[in-house]
């Protein structure tokens, strides 16, 4: 029951992928501090630019939002990441099959840590059993469930 | 061989030993690191990974095994004890005696929701919550969720998803829409149910147990070992029928490359499911 366990043998190597990799926002806000920021993030979001379908939730364009919620300030957006060396036409050309959508959500500046569902929905951290249909939904549902709780300023040990 | 049972018909002295048993684990750290495995674990179908856990067939044989290694644990500190179950069909009130001083203590308290009662207060000393979710250091309950109403499942939802004679079905996720795993998971689906049984349990007591540090609160065992006791009784009710799905096929693709047929080892077990599917040699319910 080692604390040091890989759930997938894949963390590894995702930690070795993130190093060579951008980001590039599909915003342009977004990215806002720590390991994202070190890799240097683009912030000039090309808006014709397509956006991988599995960045999209339910056919909608990706959300960003910044709002006061019961008292809490809740931000959240998806940028995309894809390949280094893909600044230009040549990762347009490769397509966005490799960007994997990261999902940024924050309660009061706080990491939420959200996965996707199979049919696009979101689920938190604080919400383990239930799906929400958008990212907003999502963080006021977590803020619901908090109470006056903060999160955890940094989530443990998870896989990811 | 030993005995599982419901935790309204433990005894004053059993209930003593086997929080006294989950208190030492705590001390030792052993408890954390089951809580961390579970996270770890925790992996949605929405991301490219093999899932063991959750949303998956094995959803059913990786808890049992879980809940085997916790009670291993608990059982190396006190031979005497095992994991009880609790049966939210019909001890589903706030009121009920899993709730009281001597077993899990109450609900939450207004405002930070920290649970005031019982061995797992707080107060007590010998029980900070380590890997939750907030960073609040006590155990927090929220039954029923007030801001946005969730009521137990009933019998009628439980026998709902034990008539179904399937185990599991396509696409082998939280979308299935048939199939007895599913329908206890509970993963709502859109346009056709809503979360229920098992996810459902898990929303309506609240807190800790609604995020991914749910097995912080000890009622997690209680709650896992029902629904383990319900996999006993859907094989009971449909002989017949299986653990699906079996081996890969050539033609297999998308979600059956990530989740776990009948003879394939689950990690970190490394025990696949055909192993688990009679648990008659190690306890049984009574």
């Amino acid at each position: 029951m080692g604390r040091t366990r890989d759930a997938t043998g894949t963390a590894a190597a995702r930690r070795g992928v993130s190093r060579r990799i951008v980001l590039r926002s599909v915003f342009t806000v977004g990215v806002t501090a720590g390991t994202a920021a070190a890799l240097g993030p683009v912030l000039a979001g090309d808006p014709d630019e397509p956006v991988p379908a599995s960045g999209k939730a339910r056919g909608t364009e990706p959300e960003r939002f910044a709002e006061t919620y019961r008292g809490r300030e809740i931000r959240g957006a998806v940028t995309v990441v894809v390949p280094a060396g893909g600044r230009g036409d040549a990762v347009r050309a490769a397509g966005a099959a490799d960007a994997v959508p990261h999902l940024d959500v924050r309660v009061d500046g706080r990491p939420l840590h959200i996965m996707r569902r199979a049919d696009g929905s979101y689920v938190s951290d604080v919400n383990h059993y239930e799906s929400f249909p958008t990212l907003l939904a999502t963080a006021r549902a977590a803020v619901d469930e908090l109470g006056s709780a903060q999160l955890a300023a940094a989530p443990p040990r998870h896989g990811t | 061989m030993y005995d599982r049972k419901n935790q309204r018909n433990l005894t004053r002295t059993e209930k003593r030993r086997l929080v006294g048993a989950i208190l030492e684990l705590k001390r030792s750290g052993r408890y954390d690191d089951f809580v961390l495995l579970h996270r770890e674990f925790y992996v949605s179908d929405g991301e490219d990974r093999p899932r063991a856990a959750h949303m998956t067939p094995s959803f059913f044989p990786w808890h049992r095994q879980y809940l085997l290694e916790f009670e291993k644990a608990l059982r190396a500190v006190d031979p005497a004890v095992s994991v009880p179950y609790w049966d939210w069909t019909s001890d589903n009130t706030p009121g009920a005696s899993l709730w009281a001083e001597d077993l899990l203590g109450g609900n939450g308290r207004p405002g930070d929701r920290q649970v005031m009662t019982g061995p797992f207060a707080y107060a007590t000393g010998g029980w900070t919550i380590n890997d939750g979710v907030s960073e609040q250091p006590f155990l927090t309950r929220n039954f029923g969720r007030p801001s946005s109403p969730v009521t137990l499942p009933g019998k009628d939802d439980v026998a709902r998803a034990l008539k179904d004679p399937v185990y599991d079905a396509e696409p082998w996720n939280s979308v299935s829409g048939t199939g007895f795993r599913n329908r206890i998971e509970g993963w709502g689906i859109r346009g056709s149910r809503g979360v229920s049984n098992h996810n459902q349990v898990h929303r309506w007591v609240g807190g800790s147990m609604s995020g991914a540090g749910s097995p912080n609160d000890p009622v997690f065992w209680f709650h896992h070992a029902f629904i383990d006791l319900l996999w006993v009784r859907w094989q009971k009710a449909h002989p017949r029928s299986g653990y699906r799905p079996g081996a890969r096929t050539g033609g297999s693709g998308g979600d059956r490359e990530r989740v776990f047929g009948l003879d394939e080892p689950m990690p970190p077990f490394g025990v696949a499911p055909s192993a688990l599917l009679d648990h008659t040699r190690l306890y049984r319910y009574v």
